[in-house]
């Protein structure tokens, strides 16, 4: 039969006779004790082998017990110098004696105490007297230390060993002993012939192929060791976020949108019934081009269209603005500001053609602002935009539609503080509780688009619309507290490498 | 936005609810949405609100605010003005900041809140509706220390608004001791230091005179002659501005701010010259204009926007607590209501914006949100499908996909990478510049990526090794043929820095990416300023050159700080398609 290479050299060392320790069995096989072990446990479950377990005392000589075994024991010293200066007749000056004893310090106390248990002699008034029949050299406890540092423990005296223990010269400890002994099956076994199966290290296509895995053995590794750094690959984590919003708006309905980055203010701006003084439309906030600098070219009817509403209004009560509209500021380039120039492309027909309500865009892409850069602002970032154009949407479906957006991101118990937007109205800052701190957050802008903005695009339905940062969504849901860690080129390759994946 | 300084003891005495503890108030102003930002060194309030409330720039008007949410006061109020006693003359005036308007408030008790109050809502309507004064510029003067001339039509006295040589006229302007003329003002004088630029370039420049002289240097600085003080009981207030509508609407908001402290407002006649610039030559305006507008808005059209049924009866009471009177008429095409609007009120522009008035006295939150009940198919743009698939690709050949900026500058862009702007070469083009860039790090929309990725390794130099690095994203360069002047690319780049980086191990990531979107991948060697001749490649595509491939040259290396090779590519995301 073929057993593996430790069970083998178990098997030939053991005896049917006695039992035999597990470690003088691997010693003799070149085994580790473990792997000897574990192919003895492996025999007896096989019914080839028992093993059987011992409590043995194991004794340990202290550093102190080493030493006086090379040397000798305080006492012993002490009194040799007491037969030396004549104690034996009559009692000495203790510190004679043991100034020439040659015992300096805490071994002076012990040679003392000891001197006198053992009945070496008396101490007495700071004298000195031997008994000349005492014998130390024949002290048990010196032999027991002589026992133990020769590995023949079972020849010392039991007391002199607790005495050594005590004195600290010997420390005790118990060891369950392990013995093989072969039964009569593991007899018989031997008898008919036990080959070692071959151990290798690498499954092979030709062991596969051959069937030899059958008889071989597979060398064990240390499977908790660490592995080698796998270098490896993951998605940056704010597109791991945007994808998830593009999960989860595409389930709700919506497409999504897609557009120039470079754009006229026409369509970041002057659709949007932004008055071209509007102190946002400064260079302070938006970042103006200065090539390429104009567009070449912008829909005719509708420019007038949106002239008219900056000027005139919308409506029979509308009024309009009293700025200054000129086309040359609507012509100028940007690099927009926010992806609401997506939304006028898109609900102006010029895009993808007219649009007929029920209809859902989004778009979750990068805007520009010259704002200063801290941990919460870059000068470029992600928004998520996006408009439910429908006839008569209320309020209230704006309500829903954003509790259901939110609430897919743990953001709950949303509320609606009314707000101020130049192209909305209604409009709402959205608020919402924070999955984790609990805190009530602002996640959003929303609103429903004024007639200014939709009458000039053609558009004589409702469309409500909302926006927020995606950044700020990913450091609501991830706590990161400084956003220029993970985005742009001052990024940390470790964080990014770190960050757990989104799910 | 907006910030507003508000003593808390003024709310509680203007609004007349002394037992409001400022726990309460906060609450109170907060559900208005005046945002309790934080305490001023004087133990103010300072409260953030939306641009459109201007009216809300005073403690003023806070207060007024406050007695409509409290319900103290209901509908419209328009205050009786005395019938005018001054005229504002006008005549060559500077074209470039043609209008004026004003009014006198008599008997008031300027405690030094009420005047701290004035100067703020000055302030703040300066920053907003005046555009930096630009728009509107205010002036209010001890009217006391005005002397009238005989107005030209023989009644009344009068005020000439007019322009002056800003070399030749004179006057002792607020905060200084002596006599300057306008030009001494704007290079000498702090305020006009900061304001003069508004002017600086007018032949001759705005000024008011009375009998004595010049008095007020507008948008600039007013004369100290009629500086208003804690004594000052009677004022005139003059505005001037680019737009008569904008400077009237101002002078109402300030108007009914000192109205509230007790004053009482006379009209002034503002009578433009017959050859006078602007729109209104020959006329004459009796100001201020407390017209109150009406908007018409339907029932239909607050129900459908509010999604709910409302009883006419409720919407003109939720009108009146806004500070609008509305009236209800029926016709055949059904209920709808006519609705004043108050002269200060200069946010309402359309029906729309009284509907946004009722929601908020009905209370938007009250309303319970409903899921638009209608049906529409959603999905990707093929683009973003597109970008994602290739991206998927890069991860799983073990990149770390990384997000950098757009915005760049022309040494990192170029010169870093051995590249010149005119070069035959990828990422050599002309590039998208921004106009006036405050940080010189941010000043062109980069090219290409790869200088993107070297700038990463160059910043994690202290991190482990290996770093593949990738990232698709934007490039852009100037492209007459496209409308906008600049042509848009998604670009593909990655980059392998290890100790043993070679071309090989690039071009094997290269033909992994061509095998997974069964492309042809052929790469006829080139040269690139950036990479080692001999070890560069033109990445062609389907017979299309895309791209580049290489190792990077040791003096980019160097330049990036890096100690070991790089090896990598660049390509045009769409050769993917």
């Amino acid at each position: 039969m073929k057993r593996p290479q430790a069970q083998v050299a178990v098997l030939q060392a053991a005896d049917a006779q006695e039992d035999r320790r597990i470690d003088g069995v691997a010693e003799e096989a070149d085994l580790v004790p473990e792997a000897a072990t574990r192919a003895a446990f492996e025999l007896e479950a096989d019914g080839l082998v028992t093993v059987t377990e011992a409590t043995l005392e194991h004794y340990d000589l202290t550093e102190e017990g080493e030493r006086y075994v090379r040397e000798s024991l305080p006492e012993q010293d002490l009194y040799e110098a007491a037969i030396d200066a004549g104690a034996d007749e009559e009692s000495v000056q203790m510190g004679q004696v043991i100034g020439a004893s040659g015992l300096e310090g805490g071994a002076v106390d012990i040679a003392l105490s000891n001197f006198a248990r053992k009945g070496y002699g008396r101490i007495d008034s700071g004298e000195i007297t031997a008994d000349p029949d005492a014998a130390p050299g024949r002290d048990p406890e010196m032999h027991a230390l002589e026992a133990v540092a020769d590995g023949r423990a079972e020849d010392a005296d039991a007391d002199a060993l607790d005495q050594l223990e005590r004195r600290g010269l010997l420390e005790i400890s118990e060891q369950t002993v392990r013995s093989v002994r072969l039964t009569d099956d593991g007899v018989t076994a031997l008898m008919e012939g036990v080959e070692a199966a071959e151990t290798v290290d690498q499954l092979t296509p030709e062991l596969l192929t051959s069937g030899e895995w059958k008889d071989v053995e597979f060398t064990e590794y240390n499977v908790e060791a660490d592995a080698e750094d796998v270098p490896h690959g993951k998605e940056h984590i704010l597109r791991q976020t945007a994808n998830r919003v593009k999960d989860t708006l595409v389930g709700m309905g919506f497409r999504e949108m897609e557009g120039p980055h470079v754009d006229a203010q026409f369509w970041i701006n002057d659709c949007l019934f932004m008055p071209q003084d509007h102190p946002a439309r400064t260079h302070w906030d938006q970042f103006a081009l200065e090539r390429p600098d104009e567009i070449a070219h912008l829909p005719e009817d509708l420019v007038e269209r949106v002239r008219s509403a900056h000027k005139n209004g919308v409506g029979p009560d509308g009024e309009g603005y009293h700025s200054p509209w000129e086309e040359e500021v609507a012509r100028g380039l940007d690099l927009r500001g926010h992806t609401t120039s997506l939304s006028m492309r898109y609900l102006s027909g010029h895009e993808i053609g007219e649009l007929e309500p029920p209809e859902r865009f989004f778009s979750v892409e990068k805007v520009y602002r010259n704002d200063t850069l801290d941990p919460t602002h870059l000068l470029e970032f992600f928004q998520i935009e996006g408009w439910v154009m429908a006839e008569d949407l209320s309020v209230r479906d704006l309500m829903g539609t954003f509790t259901e957006f939110y609430e897919q991101f743990g953001i709950t118990d949303l509320e609606f503080k009314p707000h101020y937007n130049p192209y909305t109205e209604p409009s709402f800052e959205l608020f919402g509780t924070h999955p984790e701190t609990g805190d009530v957050v602002e996640v959003g802008n929303s609103g429903i688009f004024r007639d200014e903005v939709l009458s000039p695009l053609g558009v004589d339905c409702d469309v409500m619309a909302w926006g927020l940062s995606l950044e700020r969504l990913l450091m609501l849901m991830y706590g990161f507290e400084d956003i220029r860690d993970v985005h742009g080129t001052l990024c940390d390759l470790e964080l990014l490498r770190e960050t757990e994946v989104m799910r | 936005m907006p910030v507003v300084d508000v003593d808390p003891d003024e709310l509680r005495h203007l609004t007349g609810h002394d037992e409001k503890d400022d726990e309460e108030l906060k609450s109170d102003l907060f559900d208005l949405g005046l945002e309790f930002e934080g305490w001023t060194e004087d133990d103010e309030f300072q409260l953030e609100f939306a641009p459109d409330r201007l009216d809300r720039l005073s403690v003023e008007g806070v207060a007024r605010s406050l007695r409509y949410h409290y319900g103290d006061d209901r509908g419209v109020y328009v205050p009786t003005t005395n019938s005018a006693e001054w005229t504002i003359e006008v005549e060559d005036q500077p074209e470039e900041r043609p209008y004026v308007t004003g009014a006198v408030v008599r008997g008031l008790d300027m405690s030094e809140d009420a005047l701290e109050s004035l100067i703020q809502v000055q302030e703040k309507l300066h920053a907003t509706m005046g555009r930096k004064r630009a728009k509107g510029a205010i002036g209010v003067h001890d009217l006391t220390m005005l002397k009238g001339e005989a107005a030209s039509d023989g009644t009344g006295k009068s005020i000439t608004y007019t322009s002056a040589d800003p070399d030749e006229a004179t006057f002792v302007p607020l905060d200084a001791d002596r006599e300057m003329t306008p030009n001494e003002v704007m290079a000498e004088h702090e305020t006009g230091q900061t304001y003069g630029d508004l002017v600086a370039d007018f032949d001759r420049v705005p000024a008011i005179y009375d009998a004595i002289g010049l008095f007020s240097f507008p948008p600039v600085i007013n004369g100290r002659r009629t500086e208003v003080s804690e004594d000052s009981r009677d004022l005139f207030i003059e505005m001037t501005g680019t737009d008569q509508w904008t400077i009237d609407r101002m002078c109402n908001i300030v108007c009914y701010a000192l109205e509230a402290r007790g004053g009482k407002v006379e009209r002034v006649e503002v009578q433009y010259a017959d050859d006078a610039p602007g729109e209104y030559a020959g006329r004459t305006l009796e100001r201020p204009d407390f017209e109150v507008r009406t908007k018409t808005v339907t029932l239909d059209r607050i129900e459908s926007i509010l999604g709910v049924d409302l009883d006419p009866r409720d919407v003109v009471d939720y009108a009146e607590r806004a500070g609008l009177d509305a009236t209800e008429t029926r016709s055949e095409d059904g209920v709808s209501f006519e609705v004043e609007i108050p002269p200060y009120r200069v946010d309402v522009i359309h029906p729309l914006d009284v509907v946004d008035d009722i929601g908020r006295a009905l209370g938007f939150n009250s309303l319970e949100p409903t899921y638009p009940d209608v049906s529409t198919v959603g999905g990707r743009h093929e683009r973003s499908r597109l970008e994602d698939a290739a991206r998927d690709t890069l991860v799983g050949l073990g990149f770390e996909d990384l997000l950098n900026f757009h915005m760049t500058n022309e040494a990192e862009n170029f010169d870093r990478m051995n590249v010149a702007p005119d070069d035959d070469c990828v990422g050599a083009a002309e590039p998208v510049t921004i106009q006036e860039p405050y940080s010189e790090d941010y000043t062109i929309l980069r090219t290409w990526a790869l200088p993107s990725l070297m700038m990463v390794l160059e910043n994690n130099t202290h991190r482990r090794y290996p770093q593949d690095l990738a990232e698709i994203g934007l490039a852009a360069w100037l492209d007459d043929t496209e409308n906008t002047g600049a042509a848009e690319h998604r670009t593909v780049a990655g980059a392998l820095a290890r100790t043993d980086a070679s071309y090989e191990d690039a071009k094997a990531r290269l033909q992994a990416i061509a095998e997974a979107f069964d492309e042809d991948l052929r790469t006829p060697a080139t040269t690139h300023p950036s990479f080692i001749d001999g070890r560069a490649a033109e990445v062609v595509l389907d017979g299309e050159s895309v791209g580049v491939v290489g190792e990077i040259h040791p003096s980019v290396l160097v330049e990036h700080d890096l100690e070991l090779p790089v090896a990598a590519f660049e390509f045009r995301l769409d050769a993917l398609e």
